[in-house]
């Protein structure tokens, strides 16, 4: 037996408020994911006007971040990119390079990943840093 | 050009939070999908504990509710009666789990409600409703505060 510390719905809903409050109205209708260790969502929001693409697509940075262990640009530059592979080497639909996903790291260990979609990718990124700023995560 | 009306952000954390409220501690971890009249989905939550079997079946049945206009469970009486399977419909997505809630507004289909993971589907059917009478209520009390008060006959005529 042993015991696995896990992301819960409560630090979900801490970044949820932090990132609804740091929105501006310059901000396109935006989506949220953040999904435990195995990429499962725990929280998926998206705003009244958001295409539903924005959605599936935060959901899918969430899952790779939470997957790798990697935030997606990361794994974009350093794994894909530079070693010339594509996204098809990983075998996996769900996996995206888009910049705006984030892993979150609790003590060293991968709990989840945190992602948004809806603007330009930094700005996706910038808003999910302060996501995981309110879980009190690493990144 | 026509005019449709979608469940928001607001009404779907509004009938989340009447699901969670109305959740009783013997009830398993919940995992709660609110969409839009699309089939697409607007929240969603995952309670400690509740599994990724649940954050699909919630899905599935929140969408099944919204695409088909019918509540899961009303669903799966009519297709038995028509002797019929969910394959008739070739659509992967669709579920006849009971526990998807369709949300009408005006007669019109403006979103779909799923929850799973509460032990049983009667009972998961059982707190979806929650969540829509939750949305029923503010209809009610957004009509009321539109609402003439005065007598019909006081009111002024007006032109068509």
């Amino acid at each position: 037996m042993f015991q696995e510390l896990r992301l819960g719905l409560a630090e979900a809903e801490r970044a949820r408020d932090a990132i609804l409050a740091a929105l501006t109205p310059n901000d396109s209708p935006a989506a949220l994911a953040i999904a435990d260790e195995h990429g499962v969502p725990i929280l998926l929001l998206r705003q009244d006007g958001a295409p539903a693409r924005m959605l599936s697509r935060a959901r899918a940075k969430a899952y790779t971040s939470a997957n790798l262990g990697l935030d997606t640009v990361e794994f974009r530059d350093r794994h894909v990119k530079a070693r010339q592979r594509t996204l098809n080497d990983w075998g996996d639909p769900m996996m995206t390079t888009l910049q705006g996903g984030l892993a979150i790291r609790v003590d060293g260990k991968v709990v989840g990943g945190i992602a948004m979609s809806g603007n330009t990718t930094n700005r996706d990124e910038a808003l999910a840093r302060i996501g995981l700023e309110a879980i009190g995560a690493e990144g | 050009m026509i005019q449709q009306l979608f469940v928001g952000l607001d009404d779907a954390c509004t009938a989340v939070k009447a699901i969670l409220d109305a959740s009783r501690p013997s009830d398993g971890p919940l995992c709660i999908s609110v969409v839009d009249g699309a089939g697409n989905p607007v929240y969603e939550v995952r309670q400690d504990g509740a599994s990724a079997v649940d954050v699909r079946n919630a899905e599935r049945k929140a969408y099944t509710a919204a695409y088909i206009g019918r509540d899961t469970s009303m669903w799966r009486l009519q297709i038995l009666h028509d002797g019929r399977t969910v394959a008739d419909w070739s659509n992967p997505n669709m579920t006849t789990i009971h526990g998807g809630w369709t949300l009408r507004r005006a007669s019109q289909v403006i979103g779909g409600l799923g929850v799973s993971g509460s032990g049983s589907e009667d009972r998961d059917e059982q707190l979806a409703l929650r969540g829509a009478e939750a949305l029923a209520a503010l209809a009610v009390a957004e009509w009321r505060s539109k609402r003439d008060p005065r007598p019909i006959r006081d009111r002024q005529e007006t032109a068509p």
